[in-house]
């Protein structure tokens, strides 16, 4: 078997327990989102393939624990190529739904590769970063890092998916943050992209642009891109303290709830758990990202702590873009929620970043004997 | 500062940026769930919960014998739940297709309504249309069928202006009525019983508390509540009576060339009217589901108003049928004693008017002016009494005010006096206008129900009742919640004599007088009369008949008047005949024939 005990003593009981803990509720909830729409032959469908998926994920990562995640650093250059010509496969050979190109047909999955691009890019850039702890002070120092995130998240953004563009995002700032940048340059640099921002504002889509203006407003078009926000806040908000109980939300079961078990699953928990399983969860959330930055913290080296705040910058931000967007303080930009929403590419690729933040965890007790 | 500490400083930054992302995160389910939750969780039931309503059935209106007059019947109706989501295009135009009503209309509709209640579209829908909707569900979500009881009218334009109609509420109607629990789309009393009645009638909608999904397709049931019917009522009228009134005035219409007409039939000792008729009529199902413009405009542009009720809204000169006043005044005030006689030489001699067509009768008494309707006699009567003490004997009778009968828009008719010229005209007032008066000419203006109380106040030796329509008032379970009696509303302050004296006279107004050659020798009950041909200005003169009988014990009173039908002995006197001999039953032996007639309802 390729489960050695030795580490098994030394993994992150919390921050499994916190992980395996998201999954169960992720299954529970799927089924109840879905089994109102699937017949009942098929009740389990989403269900199954969404925990099968979780058991071959977590199969896999058993496995990987047997590897130093060290042996990544040969790779980044390799697997940032691969990504750019992932994301181009999408463009030609992509799959269309709802005018977005982002899926690829491999036999009976279908997958999304944004979602396994995060984790190159964080890996990749991770390599490229973890000579210049403390160096990032100038302009000059900072652009080939810019331009080397800068292309893929082109590519995403042409797809059009501004989600994943902008997770892109939080995990360059997350990296050049921990990689010491002087705070000067992060200044102007945010200063230079809030003065960009009319200019960006042009090159977004019409449909973009709506959501932006309906983030600000819903009832800008209540029954079109608004309805999405008021009918999830209505759905978060009739849940009130303890929820209407499991497969009892009407928001949710009589479909005025859309996406309810995908992008707006976390609708479902607030409004079938009450606030008490929205914190539940959230606290959840808090635990892995706090193990996350822990981790990073006793990482036995820089490219270990880069890699731990770049998994843990993009799992952080997925969650405050998709629970705010339930919540209506965040705009619509289909960005799941991690290890909850139903969809087996991001669960893979959440699975195989928790798998790494544990193999750093476990590779720095090694140290310690 | 070495790289650790560089790396350690900026990770508890990065930890602290995300303890607050989480705070703030749970803060906002603070607010939402437990600040806001009550409101949020209205709008979740506000998605999901629709109101069905369940329309009560209206009272049902039955004559004096239990003859169903007014019902219901069922009737489809197609409605949009309203929904959260848009209604597709595509289902609005197949819909639009269906029932062949234009898109922008639905549109119309849908964007007029709030509140959660169904969105009528088309009432009263046929079943091929009902079925097909009800088998392609799938092609038309959202769309429910109603079932809702439609106002039938059994008889059409018989008892039109009795029972009225009803029809949607309009805007005006839902301002003045909202707090009395009206809503918009309600059906409502518009004219005759069922608008005085409407709140008996009406009853108490029920409904069906229904979940929804988004796409408005029932999941279940939460709680229904069963409708109401509306209170029954029990009228005075007689259908077969009312029925042969009906005809009797078509056909002379017909026969004469006239257009208009009207006719009331009372009990002269309780005030219970049986027949209440004016012509030109109309079919009160017209209006059941909203008046088609091309029925309205037939209706609108018809010059003798089908919309008036003429029976209590129509104001005419008495004419003769006003000696009764004048003559009941005289012989009180003992102007003239019974066996006096005037000398009729055509005209009167202070001032030349004279009869109709200038016959002279020679020497008379009053029993013969009356029967014979001699203007001479009657001018010299209102000369005696002048115009103080007719205005006076106007009044007891109960002219120049309503009767109080339950109908809406009754008029008072104009009682001539001194006063009224002064303030119409500012002018004295002359000794021909008392001559014109005391023969129910000039400023004299009664409604046919005035007159029919008139007559009746002989006959019922000098009391008044007050005209009545509905008997009682009986609830779903057969209890009478309100039992309707004859109140006596006047008396008139004249000694039994003298009245004895008015009848009499004017029973020879059927046996030898301007009636007579109608009723003839044989007629089987003895009925007293009066006729009655009122000048008109504006054409025609107008025909009155009024008459009560059995003389010695009087159950019916009846006045008719035939407008611009010329001699009330020809044009009026025809229609109260056939009347009387409906109510009286002695048509019995063609019984047969006439029942099946009578039954079958006009188109």
């Amino acid at each position: 078997m390729f489960i050695n005990k030795k580490n098994l003593r030394k993994t992150d009981v919390v921050l499994l327990v916190a992980v395996v803990a998201i999954v169960v509720m992720s299954l529970v909830i799927i089924d109840s989102a879905t089994h109102i729409n699937t017949p009942s032959e098929e009740r389990y469908w989403f269900v199954q393939r969404q925990g099968i998926f979780a058991l071959i994920n977590v199969a896999i990562a058993v496995f990987l624990m047997n590897f130093d995640y060290k042996m990544l650093q040969g790779y980044g250059n390799k697997i940032y190529i691969f990504n750019l010509i992932m994301l181009l496969a999408v463009m030609f050979v992509g799959q269309s739904a709802l005018g977005v190109q982002r899926w690829i047909q491999l036999g009976p999955v279908s997958i999304q590769p944004s979602e396994f691009s995060k984790i190159i890019m964080i890996i990749a850039l991770t390599n490229l970063l973890k000579d210049k702890i403390g160096k990032l002070n100038t302009f000059s120092d900072l652009l080939p890092i810019a331009a080397y995130v800068g292309l893929p998240f082109l590519l995403v953004l042409k797809q059009p998916d501004l989600g994943t563009s902008l997770v892109f995002m939080a995990i360059f700032f997350g990296m050049i943050f921990a990689c010491g940048i002087n705070l000067k340059l992060l200044a102007g640099i945010f200063g230079a992209g809030v003065a960009m921002m009319p200019i960006l504002w042009h090159f977004l889509k019409d449909y973009q642009k709506m959501r932006i203006m309906v983030f600000m407003d819903p009832n800008v078009d209540p029954l079109g891109s608004g309805y999405h926000i008021i009918q999830s806040k209505i759905a978060i908000g009739s849940g009130m303290l303890f929820g209407k109980g499991l497969f009892e939300g009407t928001q949710s079961q009589l479909n005025f709830l859309p996406e309810n078990h995908t992008d707006f699953i976390f609708a479902v928990v607030g409004e079938e758990l009450g606030f008490v399983g929205a914190a539940f969860l959230l606290i959840l959330y808090l635990i892995v990202l706090w193990r996350g930055i822990q981790i990073a913290k006793q990482a036995q080296d820089s490219f270990g702590m880069l890699m731990a705040v770049g998994i843990t910058s993009m799992l952080a931000f997925h969650v405050l873009v998709n629970v705010g967007m339930t919540a209506g303080i965040m705009p619509v930009t289909g960005i799941p929620l991690p290890f909850m929403s139903y969809g087996v590419s991001a669960l893979t690729t959440n699975i195989f970043a928790i798998t790494i933040l544990l193999n750093i965890y476990m590779r720095n007790q090694k140290l310690q004997f | 500062m070495s790289e650790k500490d560089l790396f350690s400083g900026r990770l508890k930054v990065l930890g602290y940026i995300i303890v607050l992302v989480i705070v703030v995160l749970i803060a906002r389910m603070g607010y939402l769930q437990v600040y806001d939750g009550e409101y949020y969780a209205s709008l979740a039931d506000g998605n999901r919960i629709r109101i069905v309503p369940a329309v009560a059935p209206r009272g049902t209106m039955y004559d004096r014998n239990g003859n169903m007059l007014v019902t219901n019947h069922p009737g489809f109706a197609v409605s949009l739940l309203p929904l959260t989501e848009p209604v597709s295009e595509d289902v609005l135009n197949r819909l639009s297709g269906l029932l062949n009503v234009p898109v922008a209309e639905i549109h119309k509709k849908i964007d007029d309504h709030v509140g959660f209640d169904p969105i009528r579209i088309k009432n009263d829908v046929g079943p091929e249309l009902t079925t097909i909707i009800a088998e392609q569900k799938d092609l038309y979500p959202g769309v429910v069928i109603e079932v809702l009881p439609i106002r039938e009218y059994i008889y059409h334009e018989q008892g039109a202006h009795a029972f009225g109609y009803v029809s949607e509420i309009s805007d005006a109607e839902l301002e003045k009525k909202k707090e009395e629990g009206y809503k918009s789309g309600d059906i409502i009393g518009k004219f005759g019983l069922e608008k005085i009645y409407d709140h008996e009638l009406r009853g108490e909608n029920g409904g069906e508390q229904v979940e929804v999904d988004v796409t408005g397709k029932p999941v279940q049931v939460l709680g229904r509540k069963d409708p109401t019917p509306g209170n029954d009522l029990y009228l005075t009228i007689d259908k077969d009576i009312q029925a042969a009134a009906e005809k009797a005035i078509d056909e002379q219409l017909v026969q004469i060339g006239a257009h208009a007409a009207a006719a009331v039939v009372m009990n002269p000792q309780t005030g219970e009217v049986l027949a209440i008729v004016s012509r030109p009529s109309f079919d009160p199902n017209l209006f059941v589901n909203g008046i088609s413009s091309k029925n309205w405009e037939r209706i609108n542009n018809n010059p003798y108003y089908p919309m008036d009720n003429k029976a209590i809204t129509g104001e005419y000169p008495p004419g003769s049928t006003f000696k009764i006043v004048t003559g009941t005044a005289a012989l009180s005030e003992a102007k003239v004693s019974p066996e006096e006689k005037i000398f009729d030489s055509g005209h009167h001699w202070l001032i030349p008017k004279g009869n109709a067509d200038g016959e002279a009768l020679g020497w008379i008494n009053f029993e013969e002016a009356m029967a014979h309707s001699d203007n001479v006699y009657f001018y010299e009567m209102g000369n005696r009494l002048g115009i103080d003490e007719l205005e006076r004997y106007s009044r007891m009778f109960g002219l120049g005010k309503t009767t109080g009968i339950n109908l809406p828009y009754e008029s008072e008719g104009l009682v001539a006096s001194r006063k009224y010229k002064e303030r119409v005209f500012n002018e004295d007032w002359y000794l021909a206008e008392t001559f014109d008066a005391a023969i129910g000419q000039g400023f004299n203006l009664v409604t046919p129900i005035q007159a029919a109380m008139i007559m009746g106040e002989i006959a019922a030796n000098g009391k008044r009742y007050k005209p009545y329509l509905v008997d009682k008032i009986v609830d779903g379970n057969g209890n009478v919640v309100q039992q309707f009696k004859p109140e006596l509303v006047g008396q008139l302050d004249v000694e039994d004599r003298i009245i004895r004296l008015v009848q009499r006279g004017l029973r020879g107004v059927t046996k030898f007088g301007t009636a007579a050659f109608v009723f003839g020798r044989d007629y089987p009950i003895d009925i007293a009369g009066k006729t009655g041909t009122a000048e008109n200005p504006h054409g025609r003169d107008h025909g009155w008949f009024v008459a009560y009988g059995p003389f010695d014990n009087p159950s019916i009173v009846v006045a008719v008047i035939v407008e611009q039908g010329g001699y009330g002995s020809q044009s009026a006197v025809p229609i109260g005949k056939k009347i009387l001999d409906a109510a009286f039953h002695l048509n019995a032996p063609k019984a047969a024939d006439a029942d099946k007639d009578k039954n079958k309802p006009k188109n």
